[in-house]
């Protein structure tokens, strides 16, 4: 025991325990997706969306958030709801189905590598971390295999339920998730072949080599897109909670925080996959056309353009605050004043972000300058510039990873649901038929052009 | 005669479903990006706070029109109960004390929850007693009873807003500019 402890120095045992707090990256997501599904379908179909929710301010008044309050009321409300159980069910597995999704997204994401591996020196060693919390060969495999295993959340549910209802939402999950899976893996197989490995970092440094995988293989993309999103059981694919079939599918009889567990495995779960697609297809955590070496030699400027990037986003929200305020003082609205004093607590905020990051800005890109050892004929770095660098890749990650929560978003609330033999038709007569054409055609190119 | 819909078949690009399902989420993305971009232009309002304007010439809760010295112009003739399709409209008719007017209602209650506000009684009345042109779509009531309206709440309309050069309305309740009926009644009011 002591000898596994000793084999590591101590910093890089402090930062392999600290890459575990990625596991509740996904849980963050469910806080950025419900209010961006809730207030997005909204906006698409016109309306404002829930904006009522509020956090009484002693002494200032009622802020809103534009909504992101109602995360917290919703919570609130399941969480002290009863939880209440039918007669005649499987109390075991009515109890557990709920909790095997929420906890599979805990460990689905230790594959997921959240930066480049680090490599710095730190007490006269060189040290290498990598990405990922669980630093394996299997790499995807293992995740594809958990993430399949939410289905089971599904299926014992809609068993452990006894209703027909609930039984025929698990039979159609389950039926979804076998059809997909098989797309799903043949798409990502040309990836694979072209990286020449199971482990996504690597996937992610081919890309970062060669192209983007959104070029280097387009129509995977798309399938494997499509198929995510069957995966995960979100329209145009939600034949397994049908509401106008199946009431609502394999929760219809859970309640309070039972189907809030649900709810909230299957946003972390969209949270997951926008990760794993943005990993596998748009280039992880590399930025475009900006090489890790010049991230690291020139980090002061990079860290000030990051900044500045910040103010950017800070002022664009500050216009459209500025465009509601303007408007909020020429309308009749009666809680007016309530919510330019909300308002203008925003602009002070934004106005006193803008200048934090221009100063941060500026004074990174003039004072910080790595300086770089030369071992075995490799660049290597001081601590700071790897965690630095580290910081840019987790937000490069992220950013791409909420584009495609929103794209998720989007394509519910723009199409309708298919029926249950047209997803069946499209999985197993299109779908898997292109994605099989795409591995021949790349395994031919590949050989060709002289890949792995 | 049944009239036949032709519809145009779909050629095999729409057929693939992909490009008109791309186009369907560049429409959804235009009224996203309007939502967030230009959130003052959504055609819904934030309700209770700000109320959305309503036309005169909608259909709202009735008012009874007035006399100049105050009293409803209704003749209780029931023309407006009988042309009810709710049947929500009670009347009863009494004697008057004027010797120029021969019917006056005692009692005139309309049941805003049996109301399909039609409008047909308006249509109905003889003497343009009844009007709906209040502007008043929701009323709330702690209890059933209370939505029906008697003569007293009819009669009470407070036309904050009514535009002062409609020469179709006399202003009411009290009806000053209405100097035709001044005349005819040879009365000062106020």
């Amino acid at each position: 025991m002591m000898e596994i402890i000793e084999s590591k120095h101590w910093i890089e045992w402090i930062i392999t325990i600290a890459k575990f707090a990625f596991a509740f990256v996904p849980i963050l997501f469910i806080l950025l997706l419900i209010p961006m599904e809730r207030r997005g379908a909204g906006f698409i179909q016109d309306r404002q969306g829930p904006n009522r929710s509020y956090i009484k301010i002693p002494y200032f008044g009622r802020i809103r958030l534009f909504g992101w309050v109602q995360n917290a009321c919703d919570g609130t409300k399941l969480f002290f709801k009863e939880m209440f159980a039918p007669a005649g069910v499987n109390k075991w597995i009515y109890m557990l189905a709920p909790a095997i999704p929420f906890a599979i997204v805990l460990i689905s994401p230790c594959v997921i590598p959240w930066f480049a591996p680090m490599v710095f020196e730190f007490g006269g060693q060189v040290i290498k971390i990598p990405g990922m919390t669980v630093d394996t060969e299997v790499g995807i495999l293992l995740l594809f295999g958990l993430s399949s295993l939410s289905a089971y959340g599904a299926v014992l549910a809609g068993w452990a339920s006894k209703s027909k209802f609930s039984l025929l939402g698990g039979l159609r999950t389950s039926a979804m998730t076998i059809s997909y899976e098989v797309c799903l893996g043949l798409c990502l197989m040309g990836m694979l072949l072209l990286a020449g490995t199971f482990r996504i970092d690597e996937i992610i440094a081919w890309q970062d080599a060669n192209v983007w995988g959104i070029v280097a293989q387009p129509v995977a993309f798309f399938c494997f897109l499509i198929a995510m999103i069957a995966e995960t059981g979100r329209a145009p694919f939600d034949v397994a909670e049908g509401e106008p079939e199946l009431v609502a599918g394999f929760h219809t009889e859970y309640g309070a925080m039972q189907f809030g567990l649900f709810y909230m495995g299957e946003y972390s779960h969209i949270g997951i996959n926008s990760i794993l697609v943005a990993c596998l297809f748009l280039g992880g955590y590399s930025i475009p056309f900006v090489s890790m070496e010049t991230v690291q030699s020139n980090l002061g400027i990079s860290l000030g353009v990051l900044c500045g990037v910040c103010a950017v986003a800070v002022l664009a929200f500050l216009h459209l605050l500025y465009r509601y305020a303007r408007w909020y003082k020429t309308c009749k609205a009666s809680n007016k004043e309530v919510i330019l004093r909300e308002y203008s607590l925003y602009k002070i905020l934004g106005w006193c972000a803008v200048v934090v990051f221009a100063v941060l800005g500026v004074l990174s890109a003039v004072f910080i300058h790595p300086e770089v050892q030369m071992v075995n004929g490799e660049a290597v770095y001081g601590i700071g510039v790897a965690l630095g660098t580290a910081l840019i890749q987790i937000l490069v990650l992220l950013v791409k990873a909420v584009f495609f929560c929103w794209v998720w978003i989007w394509v519910r609330w723009t199409l309708p649901r298919f029926r249950y033999d047209h997803v069946m038709h499209l999985g197993w007569k299109i779908l898997l038929n292109i994605a099989i054409l795409n591995l021949v055609v790349t395994a031919i190119a590949a050989k060709l052009l002289g890949g792995n | 005669m049944v009239r036949q819909v032709k519809q145009k078949p779909m050629n095999w690009v729409e057929r693939l479903y992909v490009f008109e399902a791309l186009r369907g989420l560049f429409t959804t993305l235009k009224h996203a990006l309007r939502g967030l971009l230009r959130y003052e232009t959504l055609p819904t309002v934030p309700y209770p706070e700000m109320k959305p304007e309503i036309p005169r010439n909608y259909r709202a809760r009735h008012r009874l029109m007035l006399r100049p010295d105050g009293t409803p112009r209704c003749v209780a003739c029931g023309m407006c109960a009988a042309a009810c399709p709710a049947h929500c409209i009670y009347i009863e008719a009494a004697e008057t004390e004027d010797p120029r007017i021969e019917k006056a209602p005692a009692r005139f209650d309309i049941d805003h929850l049996v109301c399909v506000f039609c409008g047909l009684c308006v249509e109905a009345c003889p003497v343009d007693a009844l009007r709906m042109d209040t502007c008043e779509t929701s009323y709330v009531h702690p209890k059933r009873d209370d939505f029906v309206a008697p003569m007293f709440d009819l009669m009470t309309w407070d036309p904050k807003t009514y535009p002062q050069n409609d020469s179709q309305s006399q202003m009411a309740p009290g009806g000053t500019l209405n100097q035709q009926a001044l005349d005819a009644w040879g009365m000062k009011v106020n």
